[in-house]
């Protein structure tokens, strides 16, 4: 073969290339992962997990739940927000008034037109939304404007996007919050819904091991199959029966002499649902947290 | 078929041999276009490959603009932080006090108080002798802790303990720790209780 020197090098730098970019490239890149800090709080991300939580991480895998779950929150963009929540002892005439001339202010000039626009047809009711938008000098100046006046307003950051929107989740998901997951329950497929904020949405094991049990005693219309495998369906030995025992609806509740307990693998799946709470400020993804109602 | 063909398949003329051939400008054309802005794209939205650069934000300067500069909950976070570093080793990360050591600060009429201006006073100039606190004499010794603290690191530790462990009293800004620090000047003097109560709330 006349060119073999020629083919080999050309295969071997379209493998290298590929090994440099879907293997060397990431490890590079994310490869020495560790715990971060939430954003505004001496806590560390992510928490370590439990026994039981670790445990049922492949309960989890056993039983196929990636299958129909996913595990990232996906985010289409961010804003930085401020919004009026008390005018004080102003009218909504002078606050109009007084807006209108802080907009010869240079950091000011580019979002002028969205913020008087705004308040022109509002009729003085708080919170109102002043600016929402890519430019944290605007929300800064502006908040700093109005504080000496005694108007009070709230500058917070959102994440935008249709999974926030649906509250499975506050943020996008990162790398960081898969950190003490081996291996990683990423999930492709939404025939049920994003868990990366079940342990928030969710937060009661008994819930949980209900769901579990009997999905259609708590979602009427829900898809999900029920895991009878992982309870056990037993006689009572006495009454009132173990307190571990499920309360079930009458429709879904065995004979009256039975009870239903779950097994270890179901309290393990339960406290790993239960660990799932992507719920904290990262550098990388950063929100402010709501601590007040608007 | 043309005669040159009919040549070449010719096995008497020997093996057919591979040849080389410009390949078309149109093709390189298409790939350096391509490849530029494939090359844009990168740059405005890989983030130079940091770690923390994550889809929307694109790039570090983006990323940056978001973080949540300020507010109450920033505040009571590095509150927090210096609390546990600096006062909770003798009061405790509960508030709660150390029996013969530290007295409670959660619940304690010292830290409750009205305006801020006596209670600024003990981390600044530290205690000395006796001091009744929830209906209890203590014998202390503490050293100025919050002598070296920046204004707004001891507002912000003020605070939080007067708002934490179910404590309800009113914030300290860096400008009141200021005044007082301002007032005690370089005539730091422990006090006792009697000494304290003859302060101004």
């Amino acid at each position: 073969m006349k060119s073999g020197l020629t083919v080999f090098l050309a295969a071997f730098v379209a493998l290298g290339a590929s090994w440099f970019g879907f293997v060397y490239g990431p490890l590079e890149q994310l490869g020495g992962e560790k715990q971060t800090t939430v954003l505004q709080s001496p806590d560390s991300w992510p928490p370590q997990r439990t026994g039981a939580a670790t445990l049922g991480l492949q309960v989890y895998r056993k039983y196929g739940c990636a299958a129909c779950h996913t595990e990232q929150v996906r985010q289409s963009d961010a804003a930085n927000e401020i919004w009026l929540t008390s005018l004080g002892d102003h009218k909504p005439q002078d606050f109009r008034d007084f807006i209108q001339s802080l907009m010869i202010v240079p950091e000011l000039m580019p979002a002028s037109n969205t913020i008087v626009g705004k308040l022109q047809q509002w009729g003085g009711t708080v919170p109102v939304l002043l600016y929402s938008g890519d430019d944290a000098t605007v929300v800064s100046t502006l908040a700093g404007k109005l504080k000496p006046v005694g108007v009070k307003a709230e500058v917070q950051v959102v994440a935008l996007g249709a999974d926030i929107r649906r509250g499975w989740g506050m943020r996008k998901s990162v790398a960081a919050d898969y950190l003490y997951d081996e291996p990683v329950q990423l999930g492709n497929l939404r025939a049920g819904p994003d868990l990366s904020l079940v342990g928030v949405r969710d937060p009661d094991a008994n819930w949980q091991l209900q769901h579990l049990y009997a999905p259609r005693s708590i979602v009427k219309n829900s898809t999900m199959p029920a895991f009878r495998s992982l309870f056990l369906v037993r006689e009572k030995a006495g009454e009132p029966g173990s307190p571990e025992a499920l309360v079930l609806p009458q429709e879904f509740a065995p004979a009256a002499d039975m009870e239903v307990v779950p097994t270890a693998e179901a309290r393990e799946l339960a406290a790993y649902l239960l660990s799932l709470k992507a719920n904290a400020p990262l550098y990388e993804a950063p929100f402010t947290p709501v601590t007040a109602a608007k | 078929m043309s005669d040159q063909n009919k040549d070449q398949c010719n096995p008497t003329n020997g093996e057919p041999t591979v040849q080389h051939s410009a390949a078309p400008m149109w093709i390189i054309v298409v790939t350096l276009t391509l490849l530029f802005f494939g090359g844009l794209y990168l740059d405005s939205h890989g983030g130079w490959f940091n770690p923390k650069v994550y889809a929307p934000y694109n790039t570090a300067e983006r990323l940056e603009s978001f973080q949540p500069q300020s507010g109450a909950a920033a505040a009571a976070a590095q509150g927090k932080r210096v609390y546990e570093a600096v006062c909770g080793i003798c009061h405790g990360n509960d508030g709660a006090g150390k029996p013969g050591q530290a007295p409670p600060l959660a619940g304690s009429e010292w830290v409750l108080t009205k305006g801020d201006n006596r209670l600024a006073h003990i981390p600044l100039e530290g205690l000395n002798g006796s001091l009744m606190v929830k209906g209890k004499e203590w014998t202390l010794n503490m050293a100025a802790m919050g002598a070296a603290l920046s204004d707004s690191d001891l507002a912000a530790v003020l605070t939080y303990m007067r708002t934490s462990w179910g404590n309800q009293a009113g914030e300290v800004t860096p400008d009141d720790v200021k005044k007082v620090r301002d007032a005690i000047g370089s005539h730091l003097q422990p006090m006792n209780g009697d000494q304290l109560m003859k302060m101004p709330e």
